[in-house]
């Protein structure tokens, strides 16, 4: 998780979001499996706000795949406003979980 | 949805932890398998939660058994069918409403992605049988 956040935070691209997401899901599941015997709050904690940190740059992201696949050409020029802001919102929300995973460790 | 607790605690093996880990998560999603059939979030989603945990924990623990890979594929298909339904949802809200025939296209492919769960989820639930025998 560490190394995955790592390489996300040097280099923010769509493939290293989705590698930060999948590790935090696994990690998240072990830790839930096991919380009985070998407890670990803080950790889990500092990964649910990892995944909440990176979801609204992954929803932006996968929405604007899915309109580019899926809209029609008679009616792409309808969707240009909506292809526009969801853009920005991609950018601004994969800037926003960069900065917040900075500051995140999982190492310790 | 919060995941159920799992009581480890004298727990003398790696199977013994499968078994009960296993049967935890397959009882979550068991127990929220009734929403595929009405085909609506919130319910399809706590049900796709409930089978990334049950498949994580299948993938955790497939070295003891190779049978279990099948069953964790099959999950992770039905989960993304399950994920493309729900991103299509999302996309549905914010089109604007002049988009009629990307609307239609956009609302037949997200139903053709919820039968698929649904034919994957049969698959699953067979090979869970196997799994509720099944003695680590």
């Amino acid at each position: 998780m560490e190394r995955a956040r790592l390489r996300f935070v040097r280099d923010p691209t769509e493939k290293r979001l989705h590698v930060v997401r999948t590790t935090g899901r696994r990690l998240r599941s072990l830790l839930e499996d096991v919380g009985d015997v070998a407890p670990r709050r803080d950790l889990l904690k500092r990964v649910k706000r990892a995944a909440a940190a990176t979801d609204a740059a992954r929803d932006a992201t996968i929405v604007l795949r899915l309109l580019e696949n899926n809209v029609t050409s008679s009616e792409r020029e309808l969707a240009q406003p909506l292809f526009d802001r969801l853009r920005e919102k991609e950018v601004a929300a994969t800037r926003d979980a960069c900065r917040r995973l900075r500051r995140a460790r999982f190492d310790k | 949805m919060k995941p159920q607790r799992i009581d480890l605690r004298g727990a003398r093996s790696v199977g013994d932890v499968a078994k009960r880990v296993l049967e935890t998560r397959l009882s979550e999603v068991r127990a929220l398998a009734g929403m595929l059939d009405r085909r609506e979030w919130p319910g399809l989603h706590d049900f796709r939660i409930a089978c990334k945990r049950l498949r994580y924990a299948l993938e955790r623990f497939e070295g003891l058994d190779s049978s279990l890979a099948l069953a964790a594929d099959r999950l992770a298909r039905l989960q993304d069918d399950l994920g493309e339904a729900h991103d299509r949802d999302v996309l549905l809200t914010i089109l604007p409403p002049a988009m009629g025939q990307t609307q239609r296209r956009l609302q037949s492919e997200r139903e053709a992605c919820v039968d698929r769960a649904i034919m994957l989820w049969g698959e699953v639930r067979g090979l869970m049988q196997a799994i509720d025998s099944h003695h680590f």
